[in-house]
């Protein structure tokens, strides 16, 4: 018990520490926004200072945390369809053949259609609601899922299915055990694009279809000429994206995949 | 008997690879099964344990339980090696706390050390990821083991050990083995009898019983055996070097 703490707080640490190598990257970026600032001025692009002032303030406010709120139950709701939806619907390709026939040109026509298409048939279909904002989710991160599983089962282990089969190992003891760890490692990427597709997608959905959330708030802004504002909303939906991907999915792959880290060479673990 | 092949056929996409096979295996009983690669080694095998079924002839297992040791090892790689020589116990429903027991003494008997059980397989040398498919096999006590050219990808001198390991345990358990080669020198030493099976799957299969004990045989006479059969006409196939015309 100790042991298995004390391995789990090495690991956290471990994972907090590697953040430094993130935030080297995020200040990069901060670096060359900064510059564009002084080039273009305060009016275009307010500097990382001004912004990072503007979005103390507007976490103070009620209005922000309401908006911050609806865009986060929505992305969820429609990340969760996406992710379920997708991986189920993968899986069963990747198990059958026939599904996988009758599936692969539906996910193909899904893909096709531009997401903005999809925004105006969801506001005719969902009027005014944060429906439009989920359809628009699941119909644009859903094939990432579909295919991610459908990948994930197709490839899976056929020597080691009958290294199971060969000790009676049922369908569900095989499922569990070989084609599940294998189907997560490809699930994870599609679930962290997906993670992000959702945030971004909500937002435009809200903007263009007027429907509050952060997106609506990013439009009023955008009218008042708000400058400071607009950018200030921009990061916080990017901080939250970065908070869903790096505190939420990489701890839980983490998790998950110890056995990959064991693989690495000395040296080269994180 | 505890294995019976009656007038087994098989074939790939209307290729035949078998006809008319017949085998049987006697309780306690190792036989080697030998022939040029191709010849269908690994059919038989699959279709004595199940994992592939035949398209003519009959199959009868009048034992309790089999394991399989495959070429590769076959571990899952997010299983410790502990979890993973757990795994068919796991299967046959054998309660956690039961299982631990057996796997330290599986694992004890294949000469893994109890710190090597909480490693991954991508952290075990080549030859430790066999003991550890061996201690699975053992573990759910088998009372008839097959070996699908199991120790084929290690060095000599650890072939020698493994083999010496599959010899006690098969004396120990009485536990019948059908063992897949392309080996002579292996089959000499692991089986009491071997089959030779021919390229061309309407050839005659070569039986030869194999004197003394596995184990107890000397080695000098195991090379003297090895040696003889090298030269016999009905060994030739087996080193000619061609590989079977698909």
């Amino acid at each position: 018990m100790v042991r298995r703490l004390m391995a789990f707080i090495g690991w956290a640490g471990r994972y907090v520490w590697s953040a430094w190598a993130g935030a080297c990257g995020l200040l990069c970026i901060a670096a060359a926004w900064q510059g564009a600032h002084e080039f273009y001025g305060s009016f275009v692009l307010p500097s990382p200072v001004e912004t990072l002032h503007e979005v103390a303030a507007i976490l103070r406010e009620p209005w922000f945390v309401r908006a911050a709120g609806e865009t986060a139950v929505r992305s969820l709701i429609g990340f969760a369809l996406a992710v379920g939806i997708g991986t189920l619907t993968g899986a069963i390709a990747g198990y059958s053949f026939a599904a996988m026939r009758l599936m692969r040109p539906i996910v193909t026509v899904i893909l096709g259609v531009p997401p903005i298409a999809w925004i105006v048939l969801a506001l005719i279909w969902f009027g005014s609601s944060g429906g439009s904002a989920v359809m628009t989710v699941v119909v644009a991160a859903l094939p990432i899922s579909f295919a991610g599983g459908l990948e994930g089962v197709a490839t899976r282990d056929r020597a080691l299915d009958a290294m199971a089969r060969s000790f009676g190992g049922g369908m569900w003891l095989r499922f569990r055990t070989l084609t599940l760890p294998h189907l997560i490692s490809y699930l994870f990427p599609a679930w962290t694009t997906t993670a992000g597709t959702a945030w971004k997608v909500t937002v435009m959905a809200e903007l263009l279809s007027n429907t509050g959330g952060i997106g609506g708030e990013l439009a009023t802004a955008r009218a008042l000429f708000d400058i400071p504002r607009v950018m200030a909303l921009i990061v916080a939906v990017v901080a939250f994206a970065l908070l869903t991907e790096y505190a939420l999915l990489h701890p839980l792959r983490d998790r998950l995949e110890r056995w990959r880290e064991a693989g690495l060479p000395w040296g080269v673990k994180r | 008997m505890r294995l019976v092949l009656e007038r087994v056929g098989h074939a790939f996409l209307g290729r035949a690879v078998l006809e008319d096979f017949d085998l049987s295996l006697a309780a306690g009983e190792v036989v080697a099964l030998l022939g040029p690669s191709g010849c269908g080694k690994t059919t038989v095998l699959q279709i004595a344990a199940g994992l592939l079924d035949p398209l003519r002839g009959r199959v009868q297992r009048h034992y309790r339980r089999h394991a399989v040791v495959f070429q590769e090892p076959r571990l899952l790689p997010w299983f410790t090696a502990h979890d993973n020589i757990a795994y068919g116990l796991r299967a046959a429903g054998v309660a956690r706390a039961e299982r631990a027991a057996i796997v330290a003494q599986r694992a004890q008997d294949v000469g893994l050390s109890l710190h090597d059980l909480d490693k991954y397989p991508a952290e075990l040398s080549g030859g430790m990821r066999q003991r550890v498919a061996v201690a699975r096999a053992l573990a759910v006590r088998p009372d008839m083991v097959y070996f699908d050219e199991p120790f084929t990808a290690v060095d000599v001198g650890l072939k020698r050990i493994l083999q010496d390991l599959v010899i006690e345990a098969a004396a120990r358990e009485q536990f019948s083995a059908l063992f897949v080669t392309h080996d002579l020198w292996e089959a000499v030493r692991v089986a009491h009898r071997l089959l030779l099976l021919p390229r061309r799957a309407d050839g005659p299969v070569v039986a030869r019983a194999i004197a003394g004990e596995p184990g107890r045989r000397r080695e000098r006479d195991i090379f003297a055996l090895v040696e003889a059969w090298s030269a016999d006409p009905a060994f030739r196939e087996l080193f000619d070097g061609r590989e079977s015309v698909h």
